[in-house]
C-alpha cells in the first residue's frame, strides 16, 4: 500500500466486509448489550443472529460506544507501520464514539490521529472512508472528507418508530407520529439532525414516497440502499433508483446490530452524498 | 301597525312572518326528520333547517327596523352563521337571495315580494354545484313561480302571494317522488322541500293572524293542511333547547308560571320574586315558552341554547403541558370529528382544533368558524370528514379574515389520510394538493343498521338490517357485521390493497370485534389489519382500506 496513513472507522459505518481489505480500513466495534451479555458489533454476533434475538427478546438491547482505551489500543497498533491516521466516526449527535476516539487518541503519544465527526451514520461513513483511503496524504484525506461531511444524507424508512423512541433518539412528537395510529416514519439524517420528512400508513406507499423524495435530491453520488433483514425490498429500491442513475454503482448494504437496535427490523434506507 | 294589505311587506311584518315560520317549523321538524330517505342514521334535515332558521331569527328578534331590507339582511347573515347540513346551507342561500332582491327597499308590493321569492330560489340554484330536481331547490322555484302568478292577478295582495307560494311549495313537494327515484323507492317526499313548505306556511299563518288581529276581512286562502300533524310528538331523547330568561313584571305568580312552563318541557326551574322571576327549561319549542312567558311581563337576558350545540365542544388541547412548537408553514388544522377515540387520533396526528360533530350532529358554520378563529394560525385547513358537513364547511370560507381551505373529506378514513399527508414544513398549497390526493386514495367502508325499510341501489333493505356503505354508497345488506365487511372487502378487490384499519364504534362488542377481525384475517391473509378504538356512534365499524 502506497498510502502511509491509516483509515479507521467504527462498526456503525456498515462497511462492507470486502472493503476492509480492498481499501485497508480498520473498524472498531461498538457494543450491543442484551441484559448482561455484551456483544461486539459484527464481531461476536452476525446481523442475522442479532435480528433473531431482537425479535425473541422481551427486553430491548442497549448499545454502547467503544471505550477510549479500545481506540487507544487500535491507534497504538497502527502507529507501528503508519505515519498517522484519519478516524471517521458516527455523528456526535447520535453517539459518544467520536469523543471516545478523541480521548483515546490523546493518550497515544507521537502518532497523529485526526478524528472526524461524520455527522451521519451507516454507509455514508463507509463512503467517506473510501474517499479518504484513495487520497495520497493524510492532509488530503482530512480535507476531502471534511468537505463532504455536510453532504451526507441518510433517508430512512422505519417499520415502526418504537426502537428509535426506546433508544431516546427521537420522540414520537419529533417524528410527527401520533400515539395511536401505526404510521411509518420517513426520516432524514442531515445537518446533525434527524428530521421527519414524511409519515405514511402503508409500507409500499412509504417506499414509493422514499424513492420520490430521493429523486428530488438529485444530483447525488455514492449511493447505497441499506436494509435490516429486508433484502428483496432493498434490491427493488436499488433497481428503481438505477433508472435515474445509470452511471452510478448502487451498493446494497446491511444495517448492523448497533444501528439495528435503534431502527428495528425491516428498516430500509437510501444513503448518499449530495453533489 | 301598518296594514299589510295596504302597504305591502315592511320590516316588522317580515319579522313576524319569520317568527311564524320558526314556530311552525319548530312544531313539525321531527316530521321532516322522519322523511330521511337514506337508511343510514342521519335523519336530521328538519333539525338542521330548524337550527338554521333559529339562527336567522336570532338577530331579527331584537330589531325594530321598519325597512324590510334591514330585517332581510339580518336574517341572511344569521342563517349563514347558523347553517348546518345541506338543507340548512341551501336555506341560508335562499335568505341571501331574498336579502339581495330587497336591498334598499323599505317595503315590498305584492309583485316585489313575488320577485324576491323567485330571486331567492335563483340564488339557491346558483349556490349549488349540481342542482338536483326533486329537492328543496325545485320547491323554492315552484313557490316563486306560484307567487309570481298570484302577484300578476288584478286583486293581488300580500297574503294571497304568500298563500300562493305556500301552495306552490306544497304541490312541488308532492311531486318530488316522481323526480327522484330514491324518494319514490322509499315512499316519501323530499325532506328539505317539505321543510321549506313549512317555513312558507308558517309565514302565511302569522300574516293571516296579523290580518285577523287588525280586524280586516279574512282573505279566501288555500287551505293549509300540513302533511305533518305531529307537533306534540317530541323526539325520544331529543336534545331540545336550554331556554333561560328573566321575567320582569309585577305581582308575578310563580306557581302559575311554573305550571304553564312545565307543560312545555322538562328540567323546569322557576324561582324569584313577584317582580323578577328566573325561568330555566329544556324544551323543544322555545318560541312557545317565550310567547307564554312574554304574556307576564318583560323578558330579560333571554338565552336559548341548542343543547346539541352545547354538547359539541371545541376540545381544548389536553396535552397543553408541552406546547407544540410553532408550525414552520403557519398553517393550522381543524377537523370535524365525533367519538372519543377518533378525537384522540386526530389530535395525535397534529390537528389543532376539533369541532365535535358528524353524521347526526352536523356542526354549524358558526361552530367551525369559532374553531378556526381559535387556532393560532392565519391559514387554516378544514376537514369536514362527513358528506353532510361539507356544505356548511364551504360556507366558512370567506366568513373570516383567515385564509381557510377545505379538503372535502367525506369520511373518517379520508380525514385520517389527509391529515397524515400534512407536512408542517411545506407551504399550504403543497399540503392541500397532497392531502386531497391522499384522501382520494383511501377507500371507506361504513357499517351500520338500516333505520328504515328502503330500496336503494338495487338493494332491498329492512329496518334493523346490517348495511355496508362503500364510499358513501349503500352496497351491501346482511345479518351480521363480519359477513357484510367480508363481502365489502371482496367487492373492493383485496389484492389491490395492503392495510385495513378498523375504527371500532361505541356499539360494537368485544365478540363482534373479534369475529370481524378473524373474518378479515382468514379470508384475506395478505391484508394487514389494525384495530383502533374510534368510539363513534351509529357506526359500529368504520374501515379504511388502502
Amino acid at each position: 500500500m502506497a498510502r502511509s496513513f491509516a483509515v479507521v472507522t467504527d462498526s456503525t459505518a456498515d462497511l462492507p466486509d470486502e472493503w476492509r481489505t480492498r481499501y485497508g480500513i480498520e473498524v472498531v466495534p461498538l457494543k450491543v448489550l442484551f441484559g448482561k451479555e455484551t456483544f461486539r458489533d459484527r464481531v461476536d454476533m452476525s446481523n442475522e443472529e442479532f435480528f433473531r434475538r431482537l425479535a425473541a427478546s422481551t427486553t430491548l438491547p442497549t448499545t454502547s460506544a467503544p471505550s477510549p482505551g479500545e481506540f487507544a489500543e487500535v491507534y497504538r497498533r497502527l502507529a507501528k507501520d503508519h505515519d498517522g491516521c484519519i478516524s471517521i466516526h458516527i455523528g456526535a449527535q447520535l453517539s459518544a464514539t467520536a469523543e471516545a476516539a478523541r480521548v483515546g487518541a490523546s493518550s497515544v503519544a507521537g502518532f497523529e490521529v485526526r478524528v472526524l465527526d461524520s455527522e451521519t451514520v451507516s454507509m455514508p461513513i463507509a463512503f467517506l472512508c473510501r474517499i479518504a483511503a484513495e487520497c495520497a496524504t493524510l492532509d488530503d484525506a482530512v480535507s476531502a472528507v471534511s468537505q463532504r461531511v455536510a453532504k451526507t444524507r441518510v433517508l430512512a424508512l422505519l417499520d415502526t418508530l418504537r426502537y428509535l423512541e426506546m433508544g431516546g433518539r427521537l420522540t414520537r412528537a419529533q417524528a410527527m407520529i401520533g400515539t395511536m395510529l401505526d404510521l411509518k416514519p420517513l426520516l432524514l439524517v442531515a445537518d446533525r439532525e434527524i428530521k421527519p420528512v414524511d409519515r405514511v400508513r402503508t409500507r409500499s406507499r412509504a417506499i414509493t414516497r422514499m424513492v420520490e423524495f430521493f429523486k428530488k435530491e438529485l444530483p447525488v453520488e455514492h449511493v447505497a440502499v441499506m436494509h435490516a433483514q429486508a433484502p428483496d425490498e432493498a434490491a427493488d429500491i436499488a433497481s428503481r433508483l438505477g433508472q435515474d442513475l445509470p452511471n452510478e454503482e448502487i451498493t446494497l448494504g446491511q444495517i448492523g446490530c448497533v444501528l439495528g437496535t435503534h431502527t428495528g427490523p425491516r428498516a430500509l434506507g437510501i444513503v448518499y452524498l449530495k453533489k | 301597525m301598518a296594514l299589510a294589505k295596504a302597504t305591502g311587506v315592511d320590516g316588522q311584518l317580515f319579522k313576524r312572518a319569520l317568527l311564524g315560520s320558526l314556530s311552525w317549523l319548530s312544531a313539525n321538524h321531527e316530521e321532516v326528520n322522519r322523511l330521511n330517505v337514506f337508511p343510514v342514521p342521519d335523519g336530521d334535515t328538519g333539525t338542521n333547517m330548524l337550527l338554521t332558521l333559529q339562527s336567522a331569527v336570532e338577530d331579527v328578534k331584537e330589531s325594530n327596523a321598519a325597512e324590510i331590507s334591514k330585517i332581510a339582511k339580518l336574517a341572511s347573515h344569521g342563517s349563514l352563521m347558523g347553517a348546518r347540513g345541506n338543507s340548512g346551507v341551501i336555506l341560508s342561500q335562499i335568505f341571501r337571495g331574498f336579502a339581495r332582491a330587497v336591498e334598499g327597499k323599505s317595503s315590498l308590493t305584492p309583485a316585489e315580494l313575488a320577485g324576491a321569492f323567485e330571486e331567492a330560489a335563483n340564488a339557491a340554484y346558483r349556490a349549488v354545484n349540481k342542482p338536483t330536481e326533486g329537492t328543496i331547490l325545485t320547491v323554492a322555484r315552484e313557490a316563486g313561480r306560484a307567487a309570481a302568478t298570484a302577484a300578476s292577478a288584478a286583486d293581488a295582495n300580500v297574503p294571497r302571494v304568500i298563500a300562493a307560494a305556500a301552495a306552490g311549495a306544497r304541490a312541488a313537494v308532492q311531486k318530488t317522488p316522481g323526480q327522484l327515484p330514491i324518494l319514490r323507492d322509499a315512499g316519501v317526499v323530499d325532506a328539505g322541500g317539505f321543510g321549506l313548505q313549512l317555513i312558507l306556511e308558517g309565514m302565511l299563518k302569522s300574516v293571516e293572524e296579523t290580518e285577523a288581529a287588525i280586524g280586516s276581512v279574512a282573505e279566501p286562502r288555500a287551505p293549509v293542511t300540513p302533511a305533518a300533524q305531529v307537533s306534540l310528538d317530541l323526539p325520544e331523547g331529543g336534545w331540545g333547547y336550554c331556554t333561560e330568561f328573566l321575567i320582569e313584571g309585577s305581582n308575578l305568580d310563580l306557581d302559575l308560571i311554573r305550571d304553564q312552563i312545565e307543560a312545555l318541557g322538562n328540567s323546569v326551574l322557576v324561582v324569584g320574586e313577584p317582580e323578577l322571576v328566573k325561568v330555566h327549561v329544556h324544551t323543544d319549542d322555545p318560541t312557545r315558552v317565550i310567547n307564554v312567558a312574554g304574556g307576564y311581563g318583560k323578558l330579560l337576558k333571554l338565552n336559548v341554547g341548542d343543547m346539541s350545540t352545547q354538547h359539541r365542544r371545541i376540545i381544548e388541547d389536553e396535552g397543553a403541558t408541552a406546547p407544540r412548537p410553532t408550525r414552520p408553514n403557519g398553517v393550522g388544522l381543524v377537523a370535524v370529528v365525533a367519538g372519543r377515540g377518533l378525537v384522540d387520533i386526530f389530535r395525535g396526528l397534529g390537528v389543532d382544533a376539533i369541532v365535535e360533530g358528524g353524521q347526526t350532529m352536523n356542526p354549524s358554520t358558526q361552530d367551525m368558524l369559532t374553531a378556526i378563529e381559535a387556532v393560532p394560525y392565519d391559514e387554516v385547513i378544514l376537514l369536514p370528514n362527513n358528506g353532510n358537513v361539507i356544505a356548511a364547511a364551504r360556507q366558512v370560507v370567506g366568513l373570516t379574515k383567515k385564509q381557510v381551505d377545505l379538503v372535502e373529506t367525506h369520511s373518517v378514513p379520508q380525514g385520517v389520510s389527509a391529515v397524515v399527508a400534512f407536512r408542517p414544513e411545506q407551504p399550504g398549497a403543497d399540503n392541500l394538493r397532497a392531502m386531497k390526493a391522499e384522501a382520494e386514495r383511501v377507500q371507506t367502508i361504513e357499517v351500520t343498521h338500516a333505520v328504515r325499510d328502503t330500496r336503494s341501489n338495487g338493494l332491498r333493505v329492512k329496518k334493523g338490517d346490517v348495511i355496508g356503505l362503500i364510499n358513501d354508497r349503500l352496497e351491501l345488506a346482511g345479518d351480521d357485521y363480519a359477513d357484510v365487511v367480508k363481502r365489502a372487502l371482496g367487492k373492493l378487490g383485496p389484492n389491490d390493497y395492503e392495510l385495513v384499519t378498523v375504527y371500532r364504534g361505541e356499539q360494537a362488542s368485544d365478540a363482534e370485534m373479534n369475529q370481524l377481525e378473524t373474518e378479515i384475517r382468514s379470508n384475506y391473509p395478505s391484508l394487514e389489519v389494525e384495530v383502533q378504538q374510534g368510539g363513534q356512534q351509529h357506526y359500529p365499524f368504520i374501515l379504511s382500506v388502502e
